[in-house]
């Protein structure tokens, strides 16, 4: 092993990398427990990459084909279905965990400055995967997923001016068709990836140069009383750990919830009863589906898409406005917005669920 | 409306001494016999005996009325409840309310009128009452009437060319037409089924001769036990027909593929169909088995019997849902009828035969169903299977068609191609329930592994932090 190492080190000045990481350290809290689901949505991210390539052997993308190739994967491809089952379960997870990621950096204020950038790499970063989301739930062309792409391109249709020019350029027509299971495909799988994965790669590299972010509480310990682990190898063989207990848990999900097909798109069909999104759309599609047609003179449908899209870009820019935050002190006011959000998703979900 | 006696009526009086000839038609009226003036319809001043004076349109003279204004003139008392009671008249006031909805209202060629008027059926100076055999409408009549226009291919061609114009010589044929022409007012003419002021096209669900209403509208006279009586006709049919499997499917869930009492009896040229003809009848819509059972042995051995062939096994107005219990030498089965394992063997060994493998047949396409639906509720993907387990049902259909060849080998090539289909359905079935277990076992496996290296990971993390 030294002598690999060697050979490399040669070549590769390991060294110098080994004494980097050597000196890399994780401060210890009562909150470091959350700096764990970075690593984990870059653990799911990893699934999703592999298991999507591998999909994509067999996969064919087209109207007439995808339902099969999918019916094909499950049935007949050896371990088929457990990579499609993966695939599905992780692309659910990498969402959850990456949420949690998303609001532990905001009660920990872990955007502040000089972690910005991260913030809002890492904001990119999650739009993106609900994008990954969106696009990759038609993929298996079966009814529920027509109709809800249907639903959700019409949703973006409402926007005035460019609501109609996206929802076309999204559907390849007025219409949801095969052509927009070919766009939705390459964006997919071509599109999305490459945006990611620079997002990924700057994210990492602003992690790595600034280090972990420390409670507002703990730069204010003297020094002598901070307690720190070597990231490698204590954390990260920590983070080691995690990522087998959830790829165990991934492997249940699969065996004893493997994704279900459901039944082939008939574009001709009447929608099936009980059309929903996928979880994490559903707070905003109940949203939108419990405020009135009209307020005022607004088309209600047009005044829920507005006040997302603004909630989401106040929550975005977040380090730019907190100014108390930037100057190490405490604001309350952004633990009162997270604590709303999140309590406002999840009953916002389960009335979805439940109606 | 004044009611003047008829040598007060100066119109008569002028019109009669100049003999025209709606005022003869009109001696005979009923209208004038029941005290209604030309001038009542016409307009002008009856009492008058200067014709200018009489005929003055600025005292209300409106001449002969054309197109749906003589409907309109004939409605202004047809369509008044007071004033049909003044003449102590039962006839109904909705005849105009009907009729406009009619396919009879529909425009003529010019589009300014109405296809027919009152008078276009009932006549203008001469009209009777509907009972009179003076009446064009009376039953004696009406299919003259109707005739007139119906049977007239060169007028029916500027409305509706795609009707048939030889209704009349079918209607001629039928029992319903002999009878008529005989004078007889009991059996069915055109109003009888169609309707007279509310008649619509065939396809309309208002129709009286609409494929769903047609079963009520001739019961309306078969299943009246009275008239039926003196011509020895049984009056249950409809009550039959209602629970047989054609009847609940045009009768309840209103199919239109079902037939009506028409599609079997005929209509305008209406009989009931003949012991040699029933499997033609049958076999228009069930053209499949009339085939296989013409070239069958039981063709010649029905025939030579006078059997009524489709109807020995399947009974005429009260045919039910078959089941596979028609088919072999049990209980219920027809075959044993005539077959027993001492008489007529042959076919008693056949019918064994025959229903012992549609028996494995239906059995085999259960466990199959059984096995795929168990895969399935375990979240197994097997829409192949499912799939092909249509071939079986398929399988099935097609062997309740061959069994009309009364032909085992035949049936045998039938049954056989759906115990494949089962077969293939079974193994798949199994093989996927079989992978179930295999993703269990391989489940229980890599958790091992894995949970074995999160310990060990774990162990490695407290010794390199203690």
């Amino acid at each position: 092993m030294k002598k690999i190492f060697q050979w490399l080190d040669e070549r590769f000045e390991l060294d110098a990398l080994v004494k980097f990481m050597g000196k890399k350290y994780v401060p210890i809290h009562s909150h470091s427990v959350w700096y764990y689901f970075g690593g984990v949505s870059l653990f799911l991210f990893i699934i999703q990459v592999i298991t999507g390539i591998l999909l994509l052997l067999y996969y064919k993308g087209g109207e007439d084909l995808a339902f099969e190739s999918i019916q094909f994967i499950m049935s007949k491809v050896s371990f088929g279905w457990l990579i499609r089952s993966i695939h599905s379960w992780s692309a659910n997870l990498f969402v959850l965990s990456a949420m949690i990621h998303m609001f532990s950096v905001v009660f920990e204020r872990a955007y502040r400055k000089p972690r910005e950038l991260t913030w809002l790499s890492g904001m990119l970063m999650f739009f993106l995967i609900l994008g990954f989301g969106f696009s990759g739930y038609l993929l298996p062309w079966n009814e529920l997923a027509f109709f809800a792409t249907k639903v959700g391109t019409d949703i973006v249709g409402v926007i005035p001016m460019i609501g109609k020019p996206i929802m076309m350029l999204l559907r390849g027509g007025e219409e949801v068709t095969g052509a927009t299971l070919t766009r939705f495909y390459g964006i997919h799988v071509a599109i999305l990836p490459g945006m990611f994965t620079i997002l990924l790669g700057l994210h990492l590299l602003f992690v790595q140069r600034q280090g972990m972010s420390e409670p507002i509480e703990f730069t204010n310990t003297p020094e002598h009383e901070r307690e720190t682990m070597p990231f490698f190898p204590n954390f990260f063989l920590r983070d080691l750990l995690l990522w087998l207990i959830v790829l165990n848990v991934l492997a249940i999900l699969a065996v004893f919830f493997p994704w279900e097909l459901g039944v082939k798109a008939d574009p001709f069909a009447s929608a099936p009863a009980g059309i929903q999104p996928e979880w994490y759309f559903m707070f905003m599609f109940q949203t939108l589906k419990m405020i009135p047609s009209h307020v005022l003179f607004i088309d209600g449908e047009l005044l829920g898409i507005g006040l997302f899209g603004l909630a989401g870009l106040v929550w975005t820019l977040i380090p730019f406005w907190d100014r108390k935050t930037a100057r190490g002190e405490h604001n309350r006011f952004i633990n009162y917005i997270a604590f709303f959000a999140i309590c406002y998703i999840i009953l916002l979900t389960t009335i979805g669920w439940l109606s | 409306m004044v009611i003047l006696s008829r040598a007060d009526d100066q119109c008569v009086t002028c019109h009669n001494s100049i003999e025209d000839k709606p005022s003869l038609l009109f001696k005979n009226d009923i209208h004038q016999q029941n005290g209604i003036s030309c001038a009542d319809c016409h307009g002008g001043d009856r009492k008058s005996e200067d014709a200018d004076q009489a005929m003055n349109k600025k005292i209300g003279y409106k001449g002969i009325p054309k197109g749906n204004d003589i409907t309109k003139t004939c409605s202004e008392c047809h369509n008044n409840q007071a004033k049909m009671k003044r003449f102590g008249s039962s006839i109904k006031t909705n005849q105009l309310e009907f009729f406009a909805t009619s396919v009879h209202s529909g425009g003529s060629i010019d589009g300014g009128e109405w296809i027919a008027q009152c008078i276009t059926c009932h006549g203008a100076h001469g009209v009777s009452s509907v009972k009179s055999m003076q009446s064009p409408v009376h039953p004696a009549n009406v299919v003259k009437t109707c005739t007139k226009c119906h049977s007239d291919p060169s007028y029916m061609k500027k409305y509706n060319p795609s009707l048939p114009v030889d209704q009349l010589s079918k209607y001629h044929t039928s029992i319903h037409g002999s009878l008529n022409k005989k004078g007889n007012i009991d059996a069915a003419e055109c109003a009888s089924c169609h309707g007279s002021h509310n008649i619509y096209r065939p396809a309309d669900t208002r129709s009286t001769v609409n494929a769903v209403n047609l079963p009520s509208t001739c019961a309306k006279c078969h299943s009246d036990v009275q008239k039926m009586k003196k011509y020895n006709i049984p009056t249950d049919q409809y009550k039959k027909f209602a629970k047989s499997v054609h009847g609940k499917a045009l009768l309840e869930k209103h199919d239109l593929g079902a037939p009506a009492c028409n599609d079997c009896h005929g209509n305008h040229g209406a009989i009931p169909p003949g012991v040699e003809s029933i499997s033609n009848v049958c076999g228009t819509c069930h053209a499949l088995n009339a085939d296989l059972f013409a070239s069958s042995p039981h063709k010649k051995a029905f025939d030579q019997r006078k059997y009524p062939e489709c109807e020995t096994c399947h009974g005429n107005h009260e045919i039910v849902a078959t089941t596979d219990a028609l088919l072999g030498v049990g209980v219920g089965s027809v075959c044993s009828k005539c077959h027993k394992s001492n008489e007529n063997q042959k076919g008693f060994v056949a019918a064994q035969f025959m229903r012992g493998l549609i028996d494995s047949l239906e059995l085999s396409e259960k466990n199959a169903k059984g096995l795929i639906e168990e895969a399935q509720q375990k979240g197994m993907e097997v829409g192949e299977a499912k799939f092909k387990l249509r071939d079986v049902r398929q399988s099935r259909l097609e062997s309740r068609t061959m069994v009309h060849a009364f032909n085992p080998e035949k049936f045998k090539d039938v049954v056989n191609k759906g115990l494949e289909a089962a077969q293939f359905v079974k193994s798949e079935g199994q093989s996927a329930l079989d992978e179930y277990q295999f993703r269990r076992f391989g489940l229980g496996v890599a958790s091992f592994i894995i949970t074995l290296l999160a310990v060990s990971l774990f162990l490695y993390i407290r010794r390199i932090e203690r």
